[in-house]
């Protein structure tokens, strides 16, 4: 009935889980009762849980990241301390729950700490620097962020309900298969990566939506503040990077539950390929994390210098650069395993020169402090506290680079030291930064300064003696993930990291104090103009904190750093800009799809990773049916007055009369100088040719688009193990032995007719024909259920001849490609029929239209990948 | 918002309104007809007929699969080089490079790790033993 769950999952026996355990449910109760005493539920579920507001989505992401660091830190220094302590002795974790903290601790760090907290500021801050209301898909935002929270969910209960994984934080098998791990620890891991990875893909395809097609009038690319430029690049990398994640994970989930091959050590499976494909996505992962942090210090910089960015235009190039490289880099991360000299060679160089394009942005950076009048607040010193500790840390990267030197130092404490020096120095840093930056926009107060202060010099001395000394044992030879340890040399600089882990300890806890005592003296450190550090970009024209729909007109650009042209020239006129025409806005309505959503993951995750099938069941079904409730809800939207957006809007431009004014003070007028660009005769037009946000048709189909693309990378994952798989077939049956080419060409028949025939049906739709409508998409869904019955009987055919997936590395992929096609064109049956459904009792409305649009993109797109898998698979396999 | 219309245009929608229906199920059925000639080519090129050089198979299935692969996109998904299509184009054209970069760089490792490491096909068939 409970699959694998019994009491003994409980720890009673282990002091430690169970001591964490209690507290943090009697925390979790006590929150619990505080809220429901105070009657805050009515206010925490209109304006939190429901809300597809960006803003309130952002806060959650980092509110959510701020708690995941607390845990992770914890484990942190319980491993420190067990080093400090584990001199010929085997301190107080024993291994098999350290292994535990370790893989928990980078596991969380990375999934659920550094990534929603960049993905935090993103939502919080790109759509108010672009001058919109909102992302492309406000409600897919939520769901991103609940997707997130389940995967948190999801790991934190593995610390009371079971155990976490012991294979590191990447699970490399063969350890992290089912022989070697037989417990629910990977299992964990996997479905709650498998989760919030969803929800981080539909991020990444939601803000290439967004920054490609929604902005302000005028706002052209290159008048894009920087931090958008690198929120573009970071989400491109999402969705090119993800998806290769997303394969990875659902192939080791394959061999764990359904014995497949691929990563086997037996049977023809590779482990290898493992490391390499999921390095494929790791290496992008840590450029997804540090380019929009970048993007923070080109703002907190520029803003704190009183100075435009340097060099601009190159800073764009260099994110757009470093994009692009970061896929041409991740052998570095296993130069050992053996591909030999010419491809470590190649894959050496383009790890050294990415490294060119990052000093790009050091020196512009640099370039902009000089000559600038530079305010030391708390972002601007976590910003020069990042500049110097990332370049020492970029500098071991270059050496780890080089393949002779990585062959010494790999899976050392060094590499430890490295990667922790350009993380917590650069994203980290980074996160704070922001966090500092754009806490006053956000609650419409400053934090205080002197906990503030505090917790800085605690952070950055306790870094550097946490993980200096790591560089020191490194290259003394200690190896990562030591339990336990025989030699003297390493024990004093241990014990001086330990001492550098309490001191981050003392900043982290200044820093809760901060955000306390800045809560109570609220009052006194309230931000009324908006903008509280003489700001630059759009998000500082709107009110702190912004109204829901950020801006009550949208903002007019007319050149480079939007706000900070309107603002002098206000200053300058000593009168506030003309007041705009306001018109009604149309705004989204809150939404429970994300979060029951994810309360439905939570559920299948669960089911998943205890072998409780009917709950999985239920899980699944739940989910659909979310969905179809999401798809069918006609009322998205409501409409806000003009008269009411004036009202709003007023109370705005009054509290902005003392900036223009001059009498704000620290805000510095600086006289700037007309450029009155005249080209041709004056006809220049000052939006730059961009008009604004495009129109909804065009930015779901293009959001879509993205999604599809990253569709075909996911695709990529199983193209590629098939490819190298396809000759492991463990003296198992061949491809010719199996194929028969006439059932692949009927099959193929199905589908380019099936195709045709959506072809028509748009067509139709296109022309209001109901009954061709009607008629080509049941023609498109007969012969996709035509070419999916056939590709059953071929599946059931083999499994009766006993060539399942079980049977060699070979089958595995093929069962895996050409089922996860299947799975489209199933999914695609599906969506098919509900919009049919809904062709015929709403009509031609434009959501449906929208729908068919996407449909059409989808059904033509799984021709694109059969014709790849036919010819790879099918003809490859069987040709002479 | 009629400006959009003129810069930009949703992937898939080809040109709105300048086209009759009949024009339009002209060009779905050149792009089907295209379609099934690329794919009838490569079923014969695997045949094994004995017109074509064997060791080039391979190098033609991939290039009929290749052409193939773009009749869809540009009769089936309309994705045109026009200025109205820049982002859509831009998009599959990052996308082709990453799935380009990982298949290639995936067999590119792996082939010389394999061929580095010479892992006897015979000893990872065998089956191993649990660890004690």
């Amino acid at each position: 009935m409970l699959g694998k769950l019994t009491w003994s999952a409980i720890p009673f026996n282990e002091p430690i889980p169970l001591m964490t355990s209690i507290v943090v449910i009697a925390v979790i109760l006590a929150v619990l009762i505080w809220v429901t005493m105070k009657g805050y539920w009515t206010y925490l579920f209109e304006e939190w849980i429901t809300s597809v507001d960006h803003k309130r989505i952002g806060v959650m992401y980092c509110f959510l990241a701020l708690v995941m660091l607390i845990r992770g830190f914890a484990d942190a220094i319980m491993m420190r301390g067990q080093q400090a302590v584990a001199y010929h002795s085997g301190g107080y974790l024993p291994p098999d729950h350290y292994d535990q903290i370790f893989s928990a601790h980078g596991t969380i760090m990375i999934f659920f700490v550094a990534m929603p907290f960049v993905i935090g500021l993103m939502n919080f801050v790109v759509p108010l620097q672009l001058g919109v209301r909102d992302v492309a898909f406000p409600t897919f935002n939520s769901v991103s962020f609940w997707l997130t929270a389940s995967g948190v969910l999801l790991v934190n209960l593995s610390l009371f309900v079971g155990e976490f994984s012991r294979a590191g934080w990447l699970a490399y098998p063969p350890l992290s298969e089912l022989k070697f791990s037989p417990g629910v620890g990977v299992d964990y891991y996997l479905w709650a990566l498998q989760i919030s990875g969803v929800g981080t893909l539909l991020t990444g395809v939601n803000f290439v939506a967004t920054i490609l097609k929604i902005r302000a009038p005028g706002m052209t690319y290159m008048r894009m503040p920087v931090f958008c430029w690198t929120a573009l690049a970071a989400n491109l990398l999402i969705v090119a990077a993800f998806p290769i994640l997303t394969a990875t994970f659902a192939m080791l989930l394959l061999d764990r539950y359904l014995g497949f091959h691929f990563f086997t050590a037996d049977m023809g499976g590779n482990p290898m390929m493992y490391v390499n494909l999921i390095w494929a996505w790791g290496h992008p992962e840590v450029y997804i994390l540090i380019l929009p942090i970048f993007g923070v210090f080109s703002e907190v910089i520029s803003t704190f210098s009183g100075k435009p960015l340097f060099g601009y235009r190159s800073m764009v190039a260099a994110t757009m650069t470093i994009c692009i490289l970061s896929f041409l880099v991740w052998l570095h991360h296993f130069f050992t395993m053996g591909a030999g000299a010419d491809v470590n060679g190649f894959f050496g160089i383009m790890s050294m020169v990415i490294a060119v394009p990052t000093g790009v942005k050091i020196f512009n950076w640099l370039f902009t402090m000089w000559g600038g009048r530079v305010r030391f607040e708390a972002p601007m010193k976590w910003a020069i506290a990042f500049m110097i500790t990332f370049v020492i840390g970029g500098m071991t990267g270059v050496l780890l680079a080089v393949p002779p030197a990585d062959f010494v130092l790999h899976n050392s404490l060094f590499l430890v030291a490295h990667f922790h020096n350009v993380i917590i120095g650069g994203v980290l840093f980074g996160a704070f930064a922001g966090y500092n930056y754009w806490f006053p926009k956000a609650f419409g107060f400053k934090l205080e300064q002197k906990f503030g202060t505090a917790a800085f010099w605690f952070w950055v001395v306790g870094f550097y003696l946490a993980f200096f000394p790591l560089y020191v044992v490194g290259l003394q030879g200690m190896t990562r993930r030591l339990q336990h340890y025989d030699v003297a040399a390493w024990r004093p600089w241990l014990m001086v990291a330990m001492v550098g882990a309490i001191c981050i300890l003392c900043g982290i806890a200044c820093q809760v104090a901060q955000l306390l005592v800045s809560i109570r003296d609220r009052a006194s450190l309230r931000d009324r103009t908006g903008d509280p550090w003489d700001g630059r970009t759009l998000e500082w024209m709107t009110a702190s904190p912004p109204p829901h729909f950020n801006f009550a007109a949208m903002p007019d650009v007319t050149g480079e750093e939007a706000y900070w042209g309107i603002k002098q020239r206000a200053i300058a006129q000593a009168q506030m800009s003309p007041l705009p025409k306001y018109a009604a806005i149309e705004m989204p309505r809150n939404s429970l799809t994300g979060f029951v959503t994810a309360f439905f993951a939570v559920i299948t995750g669960f089911a998943m990773i205890w072998h409780i099938w009917w709950m999985g069941a239920i899980g699944i079904a739940g989910a659909f049916a979310t969905f179809v409730l999401f798809a069918w809800r006609d009322k998205v939207e409501y409409e806000l007055p003009a008269d009411e957006l004036q009202a709003i809007d007023a109370r705005r431009r009054e509290a902005r009369e003392d900036l223009v004014a001059g009498r704000e003070a620290g805000i510095h007028p600086v006289k700037i100088e007309e450029k009155e660009e005249t080209v041709g005769l004056g006809l220049r037009d000052p939006h730059g040719g961009y008009v604004g946000p495009a129109p909804k048709r065009i930015v779901t189909g293009f959001g879509f688009w993205v999604f599809l693309l990253s569709d075909f990378i996911m695709f990529s994952g199983f193209y590629a193990a098939y490819a190298v798989l396809s000759h492991a077939t463990a003296g198992g049956p061949t491809p010719e032995h199996l194929f028969d080419l006439k059932i692949v060409a009927i099959e193929t028949a199905c589908l380019l007719l099936s195709s045709f025939a959506c072809g028509m049906a748009t067509i139709a739709s296109r022309a209001r024909n109901m009954l061709w409508t009607q008629v080509s998409y049941l023609a498109t869904g007969l012969l996709g259920l035509a070419f999916l019955a056939l590709e059953v009987s071929e599946f059931a055919k083999m499994l009766g001849e006993g060539a399942g997936p079980d049977r060699s590395a070979f089958l595995s992929a093929f069962f895996t490609l050409v089922g996860c096609h299947g799975a489209h064109v199933t999914v695609g049956l599906l969506w098919l029929g509900t919009m049919m459904a809904q062709f015929f009792t709403k009509g031609f409305k434009p959501s449906i239209m929208r729908r068919g649009l996407c449909f059409g993109l989808f059904w033509h797109a799984l021709d694109i990948i059969w014709v790849g898998i036919f010819t790879n698979v099918y003809l490859l396999g069987t040709s002479p | 918002m009629s400006d959009h219309t003129m810069h930009d245009a949703a992937p898939g929608e080809g040109d709105v309104g300048e086209h009759s229906i009949g024009d339009d199920v002209r060009n779905y059925l050149i792009g089907l007809g295209l379609a099934a000639l690329l794919t009838v080519a490569s079923f014969w090129v695997a045949s094994g007929t004995r017109l074509l050089y064997v060791p080039g198979v391979p190098m033609a299935l991939a290039a009929l699969a290749i052409a193939q692969m773009g009749v869809h996109l540009a009769f089936f998904l309309h994705i045109t080089t026009g200025p109205d299509n820049l982002n859509n184009a831009l998009a599959l054209a990052f996308g082709a490079l990453i799935v380009g970069i990982v298949i290639a760089g995936s067999l590119w490792i792996m082939y010389h790790l394999n061929s580095n490491m010479m892992v006897p096909g015979a000893m990872m068939d065998m089956p191993m033993s649990a660890p004690k």
